[in-house]
């Protein structure tokens, strides 16, 4: 049935739907999990890494979690490919406007822009929805820490804290039990550890599978992002009774 | 022959322009106002050549209040400058570029400091404690660099403005008879008289 | 597919030389963002033909010489021009009508060159009429006036000569504006524009009262110009005199000059 609307350019179906917009969605579903949590002085962004294959390569820097801008990171849950094009593009209009106004573009902005050109790609013909959402942690003077996620549909909402990817929905419903306002950021890295390791498939949690990315204001008052490494995630993981060590080739 | 002038104190901008609009040798009017509102928080006084200044200072303020409604938050003034700067910069390199000056007087709201710049026809930008335009400058800047500090008062600012339009009345050749004069701060954009 | 991107980042960008920030220097028109002339401008390269500032050789010489005013008072507005067309030395004509009927609320007077004047202001009461048609109410003075001013500021500097004031009664009451080809736009109570102006000014100013009857007011407007053509050679012929009133503008008289010289000197 619905084979009818959707072979083409994204239309609507009878029930009026955007078959395409929710294929996308579910494209989504099935990727690592990502997720963000606002806290009152910063915001942290894990993120779970599939591994593929044993035989792949690790890459050296990040694969989850971007740098848009001085101000702004992402987490991303979808085709990768689709995720590099929406960074770059990101990256840009943040330049941009640096560039036209001498300041940090306002995270909203930014979001607002990417969701912009999201929308465009499940209305025009010949184009298929970009198989991404992120999650945005920012900084701006207008309202400070601010969290958000979008979908490939165009959609965006600010979050206290939110979860993309594999296992979304009992990861969210962990955040909304745990979370409290008034978390530190401290608190909050704990929390975002907890929930990946609840919702992750594999029993022990490592720097293997796992990004940790935090974003907060040093002495000087100006944002810092501070993307975990290898070990300091493993020691992160340590701490929290979480696991942490390497996951050692058990032989049978 | 015209006249602008912006002073920052602790928590304003004080700003001043003279009123006569002339063309060759006749004031065609004398109640001008050569200042228009960018936005709540900030404004921009305009000299230069006739129709290319009102028409350049209402491309920045359509431009300015559009982001304000487009994106629910205000430029700051140092976002306004640079935005400006960026204008007159690439129409310097275009068939007729807009041959203005300009001062951007404004009240940054999410650092609550007041903030000035002064920008030229060429796209040269500079935040300044106090800046002037046209042959009054000459005039005046010495009086700024002798009396101006960081923490004025507005009583003191207007003292100083007063000081300066009283020095042009006195040596000044041309007689700018009258002066519009503005301050800028917390609660926005007010016309005061001295 | 760039075509569609290439749309879309146009359709959603903030300002168009967002995106590709060194595509538009080449090309960049600013006066293209907002105002829209009624036609292509013509590519005009060379010194112009009808610059008389920057050579005083140039081929056409356009009437320049004129003496026009307007002002202000209790009664509406009175409006009084001179009728002289000159060409250099060269009287082209002394029954010349500087001012230019737009519409039965709207005048406009005419400094500069001729053609010019008549061309736009013909060109504004098209767009007066076209407003009218749409919003079912008369366009307002001060919007005419803009709506005149931005449609020669696109031409700025290449070699327009237009002096005009427009003048009307719309819902605000009497309003007065001065629009050139610089760009210029002033609302004031009095104008005067032309080669004779500075003379007018003079009567003018020292005779102006807001309180004036209407028939001390057609008098010294009549007076003003007549003063103005005496010391101006470039001014002349008569002086035409219309009053604006609620009702809308009344053509109130033609007086030669050379009559009311001796009119003047019987006193």
């Amino acid at each position: 049935m619905a084979r009818r609307y959707d072979s083409r350019t994204t239309i609507f179906s009878p029930e009026g739907r955007l078959y395409q917009v929710e294929y996308a969605m579910e494209a989504i579903s099935h990727a690592g999990t990502a997720l963000g949590i606002l806290a009152s002085d910063g915001i942290v962004i894990a993120a779970e890494k599939k591994v593929t294959s044993k035989l792949l390569e690790q890459t050296t820097t990040s694969e989850k979690i971007y740098l848009l801008n001085d101000n702004v990171i992402c987490g991303v849950a979808g085709i990768t490919a689709d995720a590099n094009y929406l960074i770059n593009y990101s990256r840009q209009i943040a330049q941009n406007y640096l560039y036209t106004y001498g300041e940090d573009i306002p995270v909203e902005q930014l979001v607002q822009r990417l969701c912009d050109l999201k929308q465009g790609y499940t209305q025009y013909g010949g184009l298929r929805p970009f198989g991404v959402s992120f999650i945005y942690a920012g900084h701006d003077s207008h309202y400070g820490f601010q969290l958000y996620h979008s979908d490939p549909s165009g959609n965006y909402g600010g979050w206290k804290a939110t979860c993309i990817g594999a296992n979304n929905a009992s990861a969210q419903s962990l955040l909304k039990q745990d979370y409290k306002d008034e978390i530190t950021l401290k608190e909050a890295r704990e929390l975002a550890a907890k929930v990946l390791s609840k919702t992750m498939d594999s029993t022990t949690l490592s720097s293997e599978k796992l990004e940790f990315a935090t974003l907060s204001l040093n002495d000087e008052g100006k944002v810092s992002y501070h993307l975990y490494k290898p070990d300091e995630i493993d020691a992160l993981l340590k701490d929290f009774d979480l696991g942490g060590a390497q996951d050692t080739p058990t032989t049978s | 022959m015209e006249f602008l002038i912006g002073i920052t104190g602790k928590d304003f901008v004080l700003t001043a322009s003279d009123t006569s609009a002339a063309r060759s040798i006749t004031v065609m009017k004398s109640n001008e106002d050569k200042s228009c509102d960018l936005n709540k928080h900030n404004i921009m006084l305009y000299a230069g050549e006739a129709g290319d200044t009102v028409n350049f200072a209402e491309y920045i303020q359509r431009n300015v209040r559009l982001y304000g409604i487009r994106n629910g938050i205000e430029l700051t003034p140092k976002a306004a400058a640079t935005f400006t700067r960026k204008e007159l910069a690439t129409s310097l390199r275009s068939r007729h570029p807009y041959q203005v000056f300009l001062l951007i007087a404004g009240y940054d709201i999410t650092t609550s400091s007041p903030h000035l710049y002064w920008i030229d026809y060429l796209g040269s930008s500079a935040e300044v404690p106090f800046a002037a335009h046209g042959y009054g400058a000459y005039y005046c800047l010495s009086i700024l660099d002798r009396y101006h500090h960081p923490n004025l008062t507005l009583d003191e600012a207007k003292g100083l403005i007063k000081k300066c339009i009283d020095e042009l009345n006195n040596r000044f050749i041309v007689n700018l008879s009258d002066f519009k004069i503005k301050v800028t701060d917390q609660d926005g954009i007010r016309e005061i008289t001295i | 597919m760039d075509a569609f991107v290439n749309r879309f980042k146009g359709s959603s960008t903030f300002l168009a030389d967002e995106i590709s920030m060194l595509d538009g220097f080449g090309s960049y028109d600013a006066v293209k963002e907002f105002s829209q002339p009624v036609f292509e401008i013509p590519a005009v390269q060379n010194a112009n033909c009808t610059d008389e500032k920057s050579d005083s050789e140039c081929r056409i010489k356009i009437e320049h010489g004129t003496t026009t005013l307007a002002f202000k008072f209790q009664g509406g507005i009175i409006v009084a021009v001179d009728s002289r067309a000159s060409a250099g030395n060269y009287i082209a004509s002394q029954t010349v009508k500087k001012v230019i009927e737009i519409n039965p609320y709207l005048l406009g007077t005419m400094a500069g060159g001729a053609a010019d004047c008549q061309f736009w202001q013909r060109e504004l009461g098209r767009h007066c009429r076209l407003y009218e048609l749409r919003n079912k109410e008369r366009i307002s003075v001060a919007a005419a006036s803009k709506l005149l001013a931005n449609m020669v500021y696109p031409y700025k500097r290449m070699g327009i000569s237009m002096g005009t004031m427009v003048t009307g009664w719309d819902k605000t009451g009497p309003n007065l504006f001065y629009v050139d080809s610089d760009g210029s736009r002033y609302k004031n109570d009095v104008f005067s524009v032309g080669s004779g102006a500075t003379f007018a000014y003079g009567v003018l100013d020292s005779g102006l009262d807001y309180e004036l009857s209407t028939n001390d007011a057609i008098e010294l407007g009549r007076r003003s110009i007549y003063q103005a053509t005496y010391r101006d050679a470039a001014s002349g012929g008569s002086v035409r005199i219309y009053h604006v009133e609620k009702e809308g503008w009344k053509f109130i008289g033609l007086y030669d000059v050379g009559k009311l010289h001796w009119e003047y000197c019987g006193l």
